[in-house]
């Protein structure tokens, strides 16, 4: 091949995008989270105090906990459901297309309006859900306005928007898959579950730890919902990672342990990229 | 196999799909029928399904404060934000899907790391920049800080599209004497032009539906189409039907692109996890 001249040029203005859209607001963010500033005051240098203070407060370790409890439900769930989903549909002939067509359609909604579609569904004295539970004799819960059901309210609203993703990806995955092993498996005489067992899973492992450490991701930077449907309440019980960090930069003003809890938040985040680049053996083909 | 048993082994998807689809349906017909039910049939229990529709919920909602400028302004991000994601990704696509260039492999984590980390490591630095340099509330800064996902999304769409391509065809125009960009912009653009539009319809979809950065980063000028809605939120005991209104508003614009686009859309998708 010939060498091409200048062509590092093209890279260039998607470096300049990266470096002034990332790369000045980690290295600032770093410095931020070791100053005490409230917006609109003097900053001072208060080197660690803003991690201690979040660390062993109680507000950042249980919006942590939270975040994991919602992202390992809505991703498990998703996942199973995704899956369940694509395999079903997948033996469809006639009308396939329509039904994906369908079924993105959730997806395509602003997270700002799946919270309110749910919050008028699920008003625990106005809203459908609750009258269609009362038609077969079951006394509907407060959904959103109680501790134990606010996060699992918020997980099932998540499963509606976001399980049409796992759906769309896996079934374009089984259908990219070579028709040879399947045929194998039936002469041999194996049965469905003996065949998705140990011919379908194996073969669509890569794509489903990619739609798991996407989902995973996606479900720990989760806010929209939250915001848009508990504002983080009640009593805390749906505050999230990045709904204190709201809170904490944008109500009460405290830029450096915002940029704090950024931080720590970005390093749990930044492991498991680097869990998945370890797991993807193509050599960050795929990055 | 009898003959109701191989029957049954063909209608249980459908069975599945059925349901599947109607709970997916579902909450959007609902908010449609709330958005064009007066105030009676909205709140009534046990709810009203058949109803004579009105229309005055979506003029409320579009003539609420703010909300037909959020709509133009979130228009307006979408396009500047696809003109840049474009402009600067489809080059670095090109160079990125060669072999042997200098800090491939360094780019492309880098791009993977910036799509995922949390926004507001990104909102509270650019809140303090874009109050300096006057980009706050404007949006020009929303669609140059949206470049942060935009960019690595596209980049990485289109060179998985552009991996597709076959070398000697650029090899040819090379020999001819094109220069690279001319390359770029007579051979691969065109040839690509499909994953083209699945990249602007999936980055389109993101930008208008983003919430957390417009919300630090704007305040009323450049509002967008979700901090409109998102202003309906806290009446949510007193109007439905205009809250409701104002959801199916923001929802049309993105569901019209899903029916129009399935193909594009799934095709994008499952691009980057599939291949």
């Amino acid at each position: 091949m010939r060498r091409e001249k200048h062509i590092r040029w093209l890279i260039a203005p998607a470096l300049v995008l990266l470096a002034a859209g990332t790369l000045y607001p980690v290295i600032y963010s770093g410095y931020l989270s070791l100053l005490q500033w409230n917006w609109g005051s003097e900053a001072k240098f208060v080197g660690l105090r803003n991690f201690v203070r979040i660390l062993s407060g109680s507000g950042f370790p249980k919006a942590l906990f939270n975040t994991f409890y919602f992202a390992v439900f809505a991703v498990v769930i998703e996942t199973f459901l995704g899956l369940g989903l694509a395999l079903a549909i997948n033996r469809i002939r006639i009308g396939a297309g329509l039904i994906r067509t369908l079924m993105i359609l959730p997806l395509m909604v602003s997270g700002i309006a799946v919270s309110l579609i749910w919050k008028v569904m699920l008003d625990p004295t106005l809203g459908i859900v609750n009258y269609l539970l009362s038609l077969v004799g079951i006394p509907g819960p407060a959904w959103l306005g109680t501790v134990p059901t606010a996060m699992p309210s918020i997980i099932m609203i998540d499963t509606w928007w976001q399980t049409a993703f796992t759906f769309i990806i896996l079934s374009s995955a089984l259908k990219s898959l070579p028709a040879e092993p399947f045929e194998a498996a039936r002469l041999e005489g194996a049965t469905p579950f003996q065949t998705f067992r140990h011919v379908t899973l194996p073969m669509l492992k890569p794509v489903l730890i990619t739609v798991i450490i996407f989902r995973t991701i996606d479900t720990l930077k989760v806010f929209d919902i939250i915001f848009g449907t508990t504002g983080g309440g009640p009593l805390r019980a749906t505050e999230s990672v990045q709904t204190l960090a709201y809170q904490t930069a944008f109500k009460s003003y405290r830029f450096g342990e915002s940029a704090a809890i950024a931080v720590v938040f970005s390093f749990i985040i930044l492991a498991l990229c680097i869990i998945y680049l370890m797991i993807d053996t193509d050599d960050g083909e795929k990055a | 196999m009898s003959r109701s048993a191989s029957s049954r082994n063909t209608l249980w998807p459908y069975a599945v799909a059925l349901v599947a689809v109607a709970i997916s349906l579902f909450p959007i017909y609902w908010i449609l029928t709330i958005a064009l039910k007066n105030r009676v049939d909205a709140f009534a229990m046990p709810p009203v399904w058949l109803f004579s529709p009105v229309w005055e919920n979506f003029g409320k909602a579009w003539s609420s404060t703010g909300f037909s400028g959020a709509f133009f302004n979130s228009l307006i991000v979408c396009a500047i934000g696809n003109v840049l994601a474009l402009a600067a990704g489809i080059p670095a696509a090109y160079y990125l899907n060669k072999k042997r260039v200098p800090g491939r492999r360094t780019i492309l984590i880098w791009l993977l790391i910036s799509y995922m980390l949390p926004e507001f490591l990104f909102i509270v630095p650019m809140y303090v920049l874009f109050q300096s340099v006057g980009l706050y509330d404007t949006v020009i800064g929303l669609a140059l800080i949206y470049q942060v996902f935009t960019l690595p999304f596209t980049i990485w769409l289109l060179r998985a599209f552009f991996a597709d391509i076959p070398e000697a065809l650029a090899e040819a125009a090379r020999l001819e004497g094109a220069s690279t960009l001319r390359i770029v912009w007579t051979i691969y653009v065109p040839i690509a032009a499909p994953g083209i539009a699945a990249t602007v319809i999936l980055n389109s979809i993101k930008m208008w539906n983003e919430l957390t950065i417009a919300l630090a980063l704007t305040f009323e000028k450049a509002q967008t189409v979700t901090l409109a809605v998102a202003g309906f939120r806290g009446y949510a005991s007193i109007d439905w039907g205009a809250m409701s209104a104002a959801s199916i508003i923001i929802i049309l614009p993105m569901a019209l692109f899903a029916i129009l686009a399935q193909r594009r859309i799934v095709q994008g998708l499952s691009l980057g996890a599939v291949k």
